[in-house]
């Protein structure tokens, strides 16, 4: 009876440090659907297709999920949704390393801008290099790649505090 | 009638007087700080600052009283000629089996918003809690520091200005520790006056910076050692976590062991730069003595592994180099503008020394 205990514990715990060591990615704030993306959640969304120009000066493909695809499914105020004290709202993106940037939400949607930011899991074909992915943002058209942020670990929606 | 009046006056005066004896507000500590350092600070809503506390927070951090064998205090490994670092590769506290990282130093902790090497604790309250009672540190229970200091005939006072009472509680002891520390802003180097515009560069400083400043990029000809990718700013280091490419096979895993996640192996809280000529040995288990030992890292040895930081991989002066490269007078150069990182006022400030001394 012991035994079995234990050996119940011990499955529990090697289980929990498994899901502790695959990566996902957060969406919280405000929204209606908080979640919590595992790297089939994302594999299975639609997919898009960038060219951008990366630190290198080279243009690559990049292709991923639009973030707006995201944020929609997060249930946060995107399209007809995005007016008055939305407006106000911002999507603040961190990264493994603990390095965060910050968007706006028109930046993103479709009805205000034609440019697509998505969350990249490939580059021109292949997996993303080792310390960049497995997921990160690319901002099609920006001059330098500083928003383009690695090891992408989680999205929260706020509302700018005044 | 007048007289009637006067004497309530007095009166009330005389109850308002006792009252504020009885009931002690603690007056606002309002920290002075340049403008270019930003007010992202991390203060939590119930410590707020107040003078007393700070008061009775420098205090604290030179009690002896705190630990198991009443002989170390915060500042026996945050020593203050030593911009708050000892010396010493691990530090030492009641017994002689050493801490398993590196002393780090205090400064502008204000704005830190993960502290230890692994980024563990969010707040200095949190923090503080694991050299006051870890076993080979100070190694007392929070309930005995307290008891201890109740014993004691100076608290008392202190901590009834501090706290509006003077229960004397671990979780009060906690409070002025971290209210202590976030006071201990460092802005007054020459690089801050430099900064302002009041402060000439030597030629080899000047070098030094652009260096510094810039990354390397050998097919455009530009020569740098991109340090401040992660050191930048006015403050001199970034909220980040990288490898810096010491260990294929770190013996300590770093945030890691934290996370669990095979992308934070050997990950280590990016360190302030500021005063960092008075803070050797460096790393998180102080490897390396001298700058000059840190630069020949930067320059020849980064070890390839797969958390390896971006930043770091093939960012060299040299065409497909794997580290920077930099020559002697390079590196050299780099030293001199580090040490326009050390703040004299810091280490003198009086404010901050040891109160019994």
């Amino acid at each position: 009876m012991k035994y079995t205990l234990l050996l119940f514990l011990a499955t529990i715990l090697l289980h929990s440090r498994t899901w502790a060591q695959s990566a996902t990615i957060s969406v919280t704030g405000e929204v209606t659907h908080p979640l919590q993306l595992s790297a089939a959640d994302i594999a299975a969304m639609k997919k898009v297709t960038v060219q951008a120009t990366d630190r290198d000066g080279k243009a690559h493909s990049y292709t991923g999920v639009p973030v707006a695809d995201i944020l929609q499914q997060a249930g946060v105020t995107m399209g007809a949704q995005l007016r008055g004290e939305n407006m106000s709202k911002y999507l603040l993106v961190k990264s493994g390393d603990g390095y965060e940037v910050l968007f706006s939400l028109p930046e993103l949607d479709a009805a205000f801008t034609d440019r697509v930011v998505i969350l990249a899991s490939q580059v021109d074909g292949q997996s993303l290099p080792e310390g960049k992915g497995p997921f990160r943002i690319v901002v099609p058209g920006e001059k330098k790649p500083a928003r383009w942020i690695w090891e992408v670990t989680a999205m929260t929606v706020r509302f700018a505090k005044e | 009638m007048n007289k009637r009046w006067l004497l309530r006056w007095f009166g009330l005066a005389a109850l308002l007087f006792t009252g504020s004896r009885w009931l002690p507000v603690p007056e606002p500590y309002v920290p002075v700080y340049p403008a270019n350092f930003g007010n992202r600070l991390n203060i939590p809503a119930d410590n707020p600052l107040t003078k007393e506390g700070v008061l009775l927070g420098r205090m604290l951090f030179y009690e002896p009283l705190l630990s198991a064998n009443n002989k170390v205090s915060c500042g026996s490994c945050h020593q203050q000629q030593r911009a708050f670092t000892d010396g010493k590769k691990f530090s030492t506290g009641i017994d002689s089996i050493p801490t398993e990282r590196n002393s780090m130093s205090l400064a502008n902790l204000l704005w830190v918003r993960h502290f230890f090497w692994d980024g563990r604790a969010e707040s200095l309250e949190q923090q503080a809690l694991t050299p006051l009672t870890a076993l080979h540190e100070m190694g007392q229970p929070l309930d005995i520091s307290a008891a201890k200091l109740r014993r004691s005939q100076r608290y008392a006072a202190l901590f009834n200005a501090a706290f509006g009472n003077s229960n004397i509680t671990g979780d009060q002891i906690i409070k002025a520790l971290a209210q202590f520390e976030r006071t201990l802003i460092s802005a007054n180097a020459p690089y801050d006056h430099y900064l302002a515009g009041k402060y000439q560069l030597s030629p080899a400083a000047e070098r030094g910076m652009q260096l510094f400043m810039n990354a390397p990029d050998p097919g455009k000809k530009i020569r740098g050692a991109n340090c401040a990718h992660c050191h930048g700013s006015p403050k001199l280091y970034m909220e980040l976590f990288h490898n810096n490419g010491l260990d294929s096979l770190p013996l300590d895993p770093g945030r890691e062991k934290l996370t669990g996640l095979a992308a934070d192996r050997g990950r280590f809280r990016i360190p302030t730069l500021r005063n960092i000529a008075l803070t050797a040995p460096y790393m998180h288990d102080g490897r390396f003595g001298t700058l000059e030992e840190v630069l020949d890292h930067y320059s020849e040895h980064i070890i390839q592994s797969p958390s390896l930081s971006p930043v770091l991989r093939n960012t060299s002066n040299d065409m497909n180099g794997t580290s920077l490269k930099l020559s002697r007078s390079e590196q050299k150069d780099i030293i001199a503008f580090l040490h326009l990182l050390t703040d004299s006022t810091f280490i003198n400030n009086s404010q901050f020394s040891n109160p019994f001394n």
